[in-house]
């Protein structure tokens, strides 16, 4: 385990490190912020009580919102990205830092409060020199709590393509890749660890020097953050992003290929793992991201109205989605790719053989099979629901569960029966029977690019380096690089470079 | 001079001070005394504005406080509080100097002046300007104490309780302290106190407060010999001071009355050789001792008794020990 941890390390150390730095920023810029808020706030609120408490109140709610919510509310007002990651994990901390510093300052010995007054010193001289110091270790507690909770809550950061160590998180949940799970836990529990330490270390440090010390590094940050900006390329950036999984991860990364050869005025940022489709249809009407591949049956089902049925002829169902994107959103879809990557049902060999089934039909007749899948499949009407009226289908039990561990707990014996995608590379890792849709219910799932009308206009340079891959990649490729990333944890980039160039698309 | 003219304190709907009237002069050693929650306190506070009276005046020198510049009015007033109340995260020169600090004095005048002063309260400089409050006991806190109340050289120094958390030795000590700075300084104590053996010791005059009313106020020997009213009598009812004084005597049934004298030989001589000293109910035994070491065959008469120097003997051999 340890040898394929060091492995996954030596291929991955950059990224990772990358990774760890962007986590550190957005950290220390919440926890500055944070602090900026809230100390003064609670200066300002200290001969107020009614509104020193209120704000307590609200600051206490805020924090029962999951951290989720409080992203999912963000996004119609800032956004995706590091912002709105920021200004979450800000709205999270003010509470613990705000409450330590009101009570610190408000809870100092009345008999030296009254000293202070009596010797007639000023209200700075006061506020600065006596209360601040005597509430400092309660202020620092505070902070120490509001940053070890950034650091946790920054690993949300990766859901909403913020970036950071969740990344490595989410990565290894959705595909079952333990190394990368581990690197991201450990190194943010690390992180948090190693802030808390720094910060207690501060208490026994005196306040005009972690002043001087927080002024040098803020003049240092900017200066640094100045510099960064000013070297950089004046290139335009367009953000290109996929959903959660491998299969997305090395299309966006060979749109990115793709688009830098043809236009190299153009600079491509790739989000991978950036959340569901609803999520990323969002964001892509927002101009938070331009580009993300979507697939034909995905259109259909779940993003346009449409008056007629799906369609079950892919070309047909390709061209439906077209028109509706760009009349119901204003959307420029383009030419699909070739291979499917549609829903289907899958039993294990031993299972087909002992029920003998090989239509999904089949299946009608044996409600006791222990049925599993995606939690997506369970709920959409092109998933589970519609299938079981398609068939009479009438599983006694069903679970949702990850997408990732259904193989697995399939292989196991512990379901019988779960949905897949026809391009899974675990199809062929457990050797899957995939039942026959005779009464042809899974709808075509093509995949294609799809962006805003406006950006295709303006750059059409985009669409015809991604019009390459019209028509390409069969079942059986997709499969193979598929099975490449997830199984064999090889890198998204350098599987899609490696096809592109095979087939002649890119040059070395 | 500070006057307080008809104050009242109104907390909620408790009277804390009622229709107050008081009058303590320059270069007094000025006594509030009375239980807890009596109004002594509030009193003190006034004079600084720390508490404002509901209505009513009080005045320094004339000027009403309420409006006089509050910065100005407190760097110029020393107050020195229950258990020292130094800042615990400001060094004893620190501390010492806070006044000094905000009346804009330079760093090396204020040295020297606290240098000076830690001398007079009997610290010595070297060992003490550098350490933490918490370095302290509760003595040396309090002497830090003093010092902050007099670095600014202030016309009035006002004390709020502040020997109550000591110890019996330091509590004597800084009381000897406090009556030595007070002899030496052309400066006026206002000292609150509900300890009424150490508000005798202290006081050139004392004021007795209880519920927010003043109940007396003259010297120490004229509140003990003539309390006012009943309350008064309570509050300064102790053996060991009671002792002290000639009434008590009298009290005990020692002498003789002048009417059963007159056939008692000796005593007739002496009332007819005017050889007899009178004294005070007021005074003390202590002052007939004296008299008696002068002139060891001296008698005195108090009111209608006449007393020999036998009867200061029997009078302390029958007197308990104090506890």
């Amino acid at each position: 385990m340890f040898d394929s941890l060091n492995t996954y390390i030596a291929e991955n150390g950059n990224e990772i490190l990358l990774s760890l730095w962007q986590h550190i920023e957005i950290s220390a810029i919440a926890a500055l912020i944070t602090i900026i808020i809230a100390i003064p706030l609670a200066v300002v609120l200290l001969n107020h009580r009614r509104g020193g408490e209120f704000v307590l109140q609200v600051a206490s709610v805020i924090q029962t919102i999951p951290s989720l919510a409080i992203l999912g509310l963000l996004i119609p007002f800032v956004g995706i990205g590091t912002v709105p990651a920021i200004i979450a994990l800000v709205l999270y901390a003010i509470m613990p830092i705000f409450s330590n510093t009101y009570s610190g300052l408000t809870n100092i010995d009345p008999v030296l409060m009254e000293a202070a007054d009596a010797m007639g010193v000023s209200k700075r001289y006061k506020l600065f020199r006596i209360q601040f110091p005597l509430a400092m270790p309660m202020i620092l507690s505070g902070i120490r709590i509001g940053v070890v909770m950034i650091i946790g809550t920054a690993t949300l950061a990766a859901l909403i393509g913020g970036g950071g160590l969740g990344t490595y998180i989410l990565l290894g949940i959705q595909s079952n890749n333990n190394n990368a799970l581990l690197i991201g836990a450990v190194l943010a529990a690390v992180l948090a660890l190693v802030a808390s330490w720094i910060i207690k270390a501060l208490s026994g440090v005196s306040i005009k020097k972690i002043g001087i010390g927080v002024l040098v590094l803020a003049i240092l940050g900017g200066a640094a953050y100045g510099i960064n900006a000013a070297l950089k390329p004046k290139t335009e950036t367009i953000i290109v992003a996929g959903k959660m999984g491998g299969e997305p991860e090395i299309l966006i990364n060979m749109y990115k290929d793709l688009i830098e050869a043809d236009n190299p005025n153009l600079n491509v940022e790739v989000k991978r793992n950036f959340g569901g489709t609803t999520f990323l249809f969002k964001a892509l009407q927002s101009d938070q991201v331009q580009i993300y591949p979507e697939f034909t049956g995905t259109v259909l089902q779940s993003l346009v109205k449409t008056d007629q049925g799906v369609s079950h002829n892919p070309e047909t169902a390709y061209q439906t989605a077209k028109t509706a994107l760009s009349k119901q959103f204003k959307m420029t879809y383009l030419e699909p790719m070739k291979y499917q990557n549609g829903y289907a049902m899958a039993v294990s060999k031993e299972t087909a053989e002992k029920y003998n089934l090989k239509t999904v039909a089949d299946l009608a007749a044996h409600p006791e099979l222990v049925a599993g899948f995606d939690a997506d499949f369970y709920q959409q009407n092109d998933g589970y629901p519609g299938l079981k009226e398609a068939y009479g289908l009438n599983f006694e039990t069903v679970r949702t569960m990850e997408p990732s561990l259904r193989y697995e707990a399939l292989a196991d014996g512990k379901l019988d029966v779960t949905d897949a995608y026809t391009t899974d590379p675990q199809v062929k890792k457990y050797d899957l029977v995939l039942l026959e849709d005779t009464k042809s219910f899974f709808p075509p799932y093509q995949g294609a690019p799809v962006m805003m009308k406006s950006f295709a206009k303006k750059h059409p340079g985009v669409s015809k380096s991604l019009n390459k891959l019209a028509g390409k990649i069969t079942t059986k490729q997709m499969q193979e690089m598929n099975y490449k990333v997830t199984v064999e944890h090889e890198k998204a980039a350098t599987v899609a470079r490696e096809f592109l160039v095979e087939q002649g698309l890119l040059k070395k | 001079m500070i006057e307080f003219k008809n104050v009242t304190k109104t907390y909620e709907t408790e009277d804390a001070l009622k229709e107050l009237t008081l009058t303590i002069n320059d270069g007094e050693l000025f006594v509030l005394v009375g239980p807890s929650g009596s109004g002594k306190t509030t009193l003190l506070k006034m004079i600084n504005r720390l508490a404002v009276p509901t209505s009513g005046e009080v005045s320094i020198d004339g000027q009403n406080v309420a409006e006089m510049d509050l910065e100005n009015l407190r760097r110029h007033t020393g107050y020195v509080l229950q258990t020292g109340a130094l800042f615990p995260n400001m060094t004893v020169e620190q501390n010492a100097g806070i006044q000094l600090e905000a009346l804009g004095w330079e760093a090396t005048k204020r040295h020297q002046r606290i240098v000076e002063l830690m001398k007079r309260v009997d610290l010595d400089p070297e060992l003490f300007l550098k350490r933490l409050p918490s370095e302290l006991s509760g003595g040396e806190s309090q002497r830090i104490g003093i010092v902050r109340a007099l670095a600014s050289n202030p016309k009035l120094i006002l004390m709020d309780e502040p020997f109550s958390a000591l110890d019996p030795l330091s509590k004597r000590q800084l009381q000897e302290l406090i009556l030595h700075l007070h002899a030496e300084l052309a400066t006026t104590f206002v000292f609150v106190t509900h300890d009424m053996r150490e508000a005798i010791r202290l006081a050139d005059r004392l004021a007795v407060i209880h519920n927010g009313e003043l109940q007396q106020l003259g010297s120490a020997k004229e509140i003990l010999s003539a309390p006012a009213n009943d309350f008064v009598r309570e509050f300064f009812d102790d053996d060991s001071i009671r002792r002290q004084f000639m009434q008590t005597v009298v009290a005990a049934g020692l002498g003789q009355p002048i009417t059963l004298v007159k056939t008692d030989r000796l005593a007739t001589d002496v009332i007819v050789s005017g050889d007899v000293v009178k004294m005070a109910a007021s005074d003390t035994i202590f002052s007939w001792a004296a008299l008696v070491k002068q002139h060891p065959q001296q008698v005195v008469q108090v009111e209608e008794t006449l007393l020999k120097p036998a009867d200061l003997i029997a009078y302390l051999a029958q007197a308990k020990e104090a506890k």
